[in-house]
Formats: C-alpha cells, structure tokens, sequence
C-alpha cells in the first residue's frame, strides 16, 4: 500500500488545522480519527477529506449568500436566470457528487481488503461470534482451534481475517481504531480482514443494537509484535495454569462447568465464554468491568445487575467464602 | 302525582339514604345461624353459576388426558387433607362445623351427578374458589396441573366406593415403622400416603424421593414450608408439621432406598428417536440456544452438587412438568432454582418430552446397587 503514507500525512495536516480543543475527544482506545490500522487509516482518510470538502462547499454557499444579499434589487434576464439554474443547479453539484462518488468508489477496495490480494496473504486466522452480550473468540492455528472471549491478541502489521456470525441476533463487530464495522448475522458468515500498524489496545464495540445489555457488549483487542503474538497465543493455547483445588472443586460443583470451559479440567460447557485464561483477561464480562477479585465477585453475585437481560445466573444464594473463592481462582487462570 | 325528574332523583337519593341509615344500624343479620332466604340462596347461587361459566370459558385451557389413573392418588390425597371435611368422601361424612356454614358446602358424593359442571368449570371452581362461601382458592394459582388432577379425581368421586377412595387417599396400607419421635411419626405417615414410606412415590406424576440428597430434600420442604415452591399439595403439606420435623422428613427420604420399580404404569416405551434426542440433549444440551448438558450436573457422579437432585430414573411426567414450570420461571424451590431456570430457558417443547423420556429410563438413583445408594464419595477431583 504505497499511497498509505501520503494519505496518513494528508490526514495528518488536515489534523492540524482543526483547533487542537476539538481534537481531543478524538484520540483513545476507541476512535476512527486516532487510526492505529490501515483500514481504519482508510477510513480516517475519508473523513477528512468530506469534512474538509463539505467544509469548502458550505462556505462558498454561505458567502454566495452573502453576496446575493448584498446587490441591488432588479429582475434579472431569462438568460441568466437559466444560466444560473443549469450550472448552479445540475452541472456543478453533478460534477461535485460524480467526483466523489468516484472517490468512495476508489477507497472501497482499500475497505474491503477481503474482497482483494489480501485475503490471500497469510496472516492471524480466527472466528468471532457474537452472542448477547459477549463476543466468542476462535483462533485457528494450524495446530489447531483455541477458544477464547472478549479480547483478540492480533501481531502488528499482519493481516488479520477473521469470519463472523452470530447464533441469536445481528451484531456488529467494531474496532474503530482498527477498521469499519461488519454485522454478524444469524445463518450467514461475513468476513473481515484488518492490519493493525501499532501496537496498543483498542476497544471495540457492538455497533448494531441486540438487547437489553448491548451498550455492555464490548471487546479488547490488544496489538503487539509478530514475536510477542507468537509467546501470547502459545500461552492462550495451553491448559489452564489451576487444574486442582479448592476452587475449582467449587466450579465444578455449583454448576459452573455446564456452560463453562476451563481446558485441561472436567469443566467442558459451551454455552457461556471459555474461561481457561480468563485471569489473563484486562477484562470482564464483555469490556464492561475491570478484571480484579472485587468486580468478580460482584459479578458472580449479580451478573444480572452488572449487565440486565444476562443469560448468567445470579450466584447470591453463595456464602461469602465460596463467592470469594470462586472469584479468586478466577484470577488465577491466567 | 306526577313522575318528574326532580321528583325521580329524590326518590332515588331517599331510598340509597335509608339503605345506608338501614346498613349503619346494624339490623340487617349477617349470622349464619339463619340461612339464606330461598329467593338469595337462587340468587347468589345464580350469579356464582354464570361468574363461573363466564370465568371458565375465557380464562380456563383444554383439559389434559383426565381419564389417566396416574392424576389419582395426589388429587386424593389433598382432597381427603383439604376438602373432605366440608364435603364428605366416599365412606366419610361431613363434618359438623361445615353444617353450620351458611351456604352449606355440597356433599359432592350426592351432588356432583345432580349438577352439569363441565370440566373447565370445575377447574374455575377449583383453582380460583368462590367468594361469599367459604369456598377457597387453590393455595398456588401456578399449578394448573394439579387442579386438572382435583378435576378428574372429582369426575370419578360419585361412583368410588368407600375401599378405593381409602386407597387412593391413605395409601396400600402399609403401616409406618414407628419412633421415639411422635410428630415425625405423623408426619411421615402424612408423606407416606402419596410418596410411600419408601419414597418411590404411588403414581408418575408423584416425585420419587426415596434415596434422593439430603440438602436437597431439606431445602424443597423449607422452600414448599415458607412458600418459595408453587404448589397448592406440597404447599399445604409442608405447613402442617415444624421446621425440625422436616428435616428428619429429608434425611429419612434421603436414607430410603425404594425398590426397584418396573416401569410404571402410563410411561410405555417411547421411540428411539425421541431417546436419541434426549441422550444428546442430556449429554451435550442444546449449546446454540444456551441449554447446557442436563449430566454436567445432574451426572450420577456428582455427589458434592448437594442442591442438584438426582433426576436419573425419575418419573417422566414429573420431570416434563417441572421443566415447564422451570421454563416459566415460576417453578421456585432452593435459592438454586434460578439456575436451572436460566439454563432452560430456551428449551422446546419437545426437547422437554424427549430428555425427561430419556432420564426416566436411566437406573433408578437410590435404588440398591446404584452408585447413588452407595455412601458418597470425597468432594473434588
């Protein structure tokens, strides 16, 4: 992509002249005008350039106004006046909507990196579901399938194509700083391909509304180098790092393993998230809480309260020991 | 005199004034000693009838199979502990308080054959009661269930003879072992007349609980005791005894090991097809609708899961109601239920007939030999 760097210090300038004030809500973990991928850059690139171009066109409308205001009241000829209407009215504004039209069209491939070359290149192959309200995370290496939940490890300056869909209701899966959005859709598989190029955590969203909970339906998706990625992933496929004990006795005996994979226990469910390194998680519960002993055992008592129209049972019946067992343990499946 | 306007509206206003002067001074007799007058028994009764032909086609569902002996055993069993005082049984009459009640409830032996209730009717009647006679309400108004059970119990009640309605309400005749502790003993007679003193349970839609876990058979009675669990049998059971007395009552169920029942009466053998489907629903549940495997914890192998009742060899249409109602989140029990409720929540109809198929005929939990009657093994692993 060797227009990339022309069009990031297009963006870059353009930045520049809006007043710095305004700008800062614009930068973050989660925004499309602080892009940290190239689709995203794409993205960003096309904002600029309408807000810039919408901009000018708003201006010179405002000041013709203006001016109109400023002359001297008298009809004006036929000719004229149709003069006015045909290149005013049609020839200007066609050529202006052409032009940019023709311009979206030239960036749709850059968007759409899947419908290209770059579909072919190797790169992070994975599976996301998206369920009310969390995101089902699958890698797929060539040893083999590794499930994980809420957070996607992907390698700076790769491709990563990813498939989605959704067993219940349509989701859409958004990285702002990443790429653009893509629904997932009950009984069809859509696609998405994007390149992070720095490394960082960004957070996604679910940009399509799915219930009670959807505002809570968030992600992380942490970007590191190739060699890191290579060490993460290797950890994220091992068993769990707690195969015995107390807490997990309690995991399997309250009914937490119906739904629940813990890999390398008794504990196979596969109805709610993986949980095999759930402690090496920045989060919990779908981006909505932090991952610390106190927010887990809140949510183990009342997930529901945490994120209303859960399908996770509330454990309060719980004394207070198991709760803080349970959560703790939790903590330790890194 | 002349009818006028003004000369209406101070009639009326007179007469509401001295009905009001009439009501405030106390004369009107509100004694039951003295009856109705024939023509305001005909009208209460009059109103009672159409109220409750009205209410039974509006609000009451297509009757069950009543024709199915299994509904039996419990509907008489409440009707001999609730009903049978003010309206006689086969063999029994009624009892002198409920002569003196104004009206006076019908001995349904004689009455039943002179009235055309339909069966919607009755159901009416039965779950919801009748205000200004005593009559109560079904004590769960979330047990339709068991009221179509009542119903078809009352279908039969005029032609029973004394000897089958004492067997239906009191059990085989088996007599209870006896111990230091009287009100236990009472109380376990009181079980046993529909769970047996064993606790296989004397019909399908009555739970086997002989051999079920102690914790579990604990918190159902307190749940049932403190009304956490719908339903108008159990309910009314578990309030006749004390808190102690029902856990002695679990831990005898708990330590009792019924005998191995050839498969019950109304529960033939279902097609392979369905078992199929409930071997895979109860192995790997329905994972793209959120059901989890039934064995993750209901497994034979999870004794430390104190508040997971055994399900494997259960009635068929006990467990088939119980997820229903589980399904409908109005089932309640043990804090524990609501877990259960989450977890079928999207279950169907017929994956409910096909996994309590399945279960049903899966060895009997406590039965000898099972490895549920065997002492339970260290928690954990």
């Amino acid at each position: 992509m060797g227009s990339s760097i022309g069009k990031r210090r297009l963006a870059r300038r353009a930045a520049a002249v809006f007043p710095a004030v305004l700008a800062t809500g614009c930068t973050g973990p989660q925004s499309a005008l602080d892009p940290a991928g190239r689709e995203a850059e794409t993205v960003a690139h096309l904002f600029w350039v309408m807000t810039i171009g919408g901009a000018v066109i708003w201006v010179a409308v405002l000041a013709l106004a203006v001016y109109a205001g400023g002359l001297k009241r008298q009809p004006v000829s036929e000719a004229f006046a149709f003069r006015l209407i045909v290149w005013c009215g049609a020839a200007i504004p066609t050529v202006i909507l052409a032009a940019l039209l023709v311009y979206g069209l030239y960036l749709m491939p850059e968007l759409r990196p899947w419908t290209r070359e770059a579909a072919a290149e190797p790169g992070l192959k994975g599976h996301v579901t998206g369920e009310q309200f969390w995101w089902r995370v699958r890698y797929d290496l060539p040893e083999g399938a590794v499930e994980s939940a809420n957070e996607i490890l992907v390698p700076v300056g790769r491709p990563v194509h990813l498939t989605l869909t959704s067993p219940d209701v349509i989701h859409s899966f958004w990285v702002p700083a990443l790429a653009g959005k893509m629904d997932l859709i009950p009984g069809r598989t859509n696609r998405i391909t994007f390149t992070a190029t720095k490394p960082g955590v960004y957070r996604g969203v679910c940009a399509e509304f799915c219930g009670e909970s959807h505002a809570l339906m968030a992600l992380t998706v942490r970007a590191v180098e190739p060699e890191e990625h290579a060490r993460l992933i290797a950890a994220e496929a091992r068993p769990a790092a707690v195969t015995a004990g107390a807490g997990l006795d309690l995991f399997i005996a309250k009914g937490c393993a119906a739904c629940h994979t813990i890999r390398g226990t008794p504990a196979a469910g596969t109805v709610g998230p993986d949980l095999t390194h759930v402690g090496s998680r920045p989060t919990l519960a779908a981006a909505t809480l932090p991952n610390d002993q106190a927010a887990r055992e809140r949510f183990l008592r009342h997930p529901d309260a945490v994120k209303p129209g859960i399908r996770m049972p509330a454990y309060d019946m719980l004394p207070p020991a198991e709760i803080e067992t349970l959560a703790r343990f939790l903590g330790d499946l890194t | 005199m002349i009818l006028t306007l003004r000369r209406a509206v101070l009639a009326v206003v007179v007469l509401a004034a001295g009905g009001l002067l009439f009501a405030w001074s106390g004369l009107f007799n509100v004694a039951a000693s003295t009856g109705h007058w024939p023509v305001t028994a005909w009208f209460l009764h009059w109103v009672m009838q159409n109220s409750v032909g009205t209410y039974a086609m509006l609000t009451v569902e297509s009757p069950p199979d009543l024709d199915d002996p299994a509904l039996l055993p419990a509907a008489a069993g409440h009707y001999a502990t609730g009903c049978a005082y003010c309206h006689a049984a086969p063999g029994e009459p009624q009892g002198d308080v409920a002569n003196a009640m104004t009206p006076p409830p019908p001995r349904l032996v004689d009455w039943l054959p002179h009235t055309d209730w339909s069966d919607k009717e009755l159901h009416r009647i039965v779950e919801h009661g009748v205000k200004y006679s005593g009559m109560p309400a079904w004590p769960s108004l979330l047990r339709p269930d068991e009221v179509w059970g009542m119903v078809a119990f009352l279908r039969r009640l005029p032609e029973m003879d004394p000897a089958t309605y004492r067997t239906l309400a009191y059990g085989e005749g088996e007599t209870p072992p006896t111990s230091a502790n009287p009100d236990f003993d009472a109380a376990l007679a009181d079980c046993a007349r529909c769970h047996g003193v064993d606790g296989a349970g004397r019909s399908t839609v009555i739970p086997v609980i002989g051999g079920q876990k102690q914790p579990y058979l604990a918190a159902t009675l307190r749940a049932y005791a403190e009304g956490h669990r719908a339903s108008g049998i159990m309910q009314l059971a578990a309030t006749k005894t004390t808190a102690p007395v029902l856990d002695l009552l679990a831990a005898h169920y708990a330590a009792a090991r019924p005998a191995a029942a050839s498969a019950p009466a109304g529960e033939g053998a279902p097609d392979p097809e369905m078992l199929a489907q409930g071997e895979a629903i109860a192995t790997r549940g329905v994972p793209n609708r959120g059901v989890p495997a039934c064995l993750a914890c209901h497994g034979v192998d999870r004794p430390e899961a104190a508040h997971v009742p055994h399900i494997e060899g259960q009635h068929a249409a006990y467990l088939d109601r119980q997820l229903h109602l589980f399904r409908e989140e109005e089932r309640g029990g043990s804090p524990y239920w609501k877990v259960m409720a989450v977890a079928v929540h999207e279950i169907e109809d017929d994956e409910i007939a096909a996994v309590a198929a399945w279960f049903a005929r899966q060895p009997r939990f406590g039965a000898p030999g099972t490895a549920a009657a065997e002492p339970a093994p260290e928690a954990g692993g």
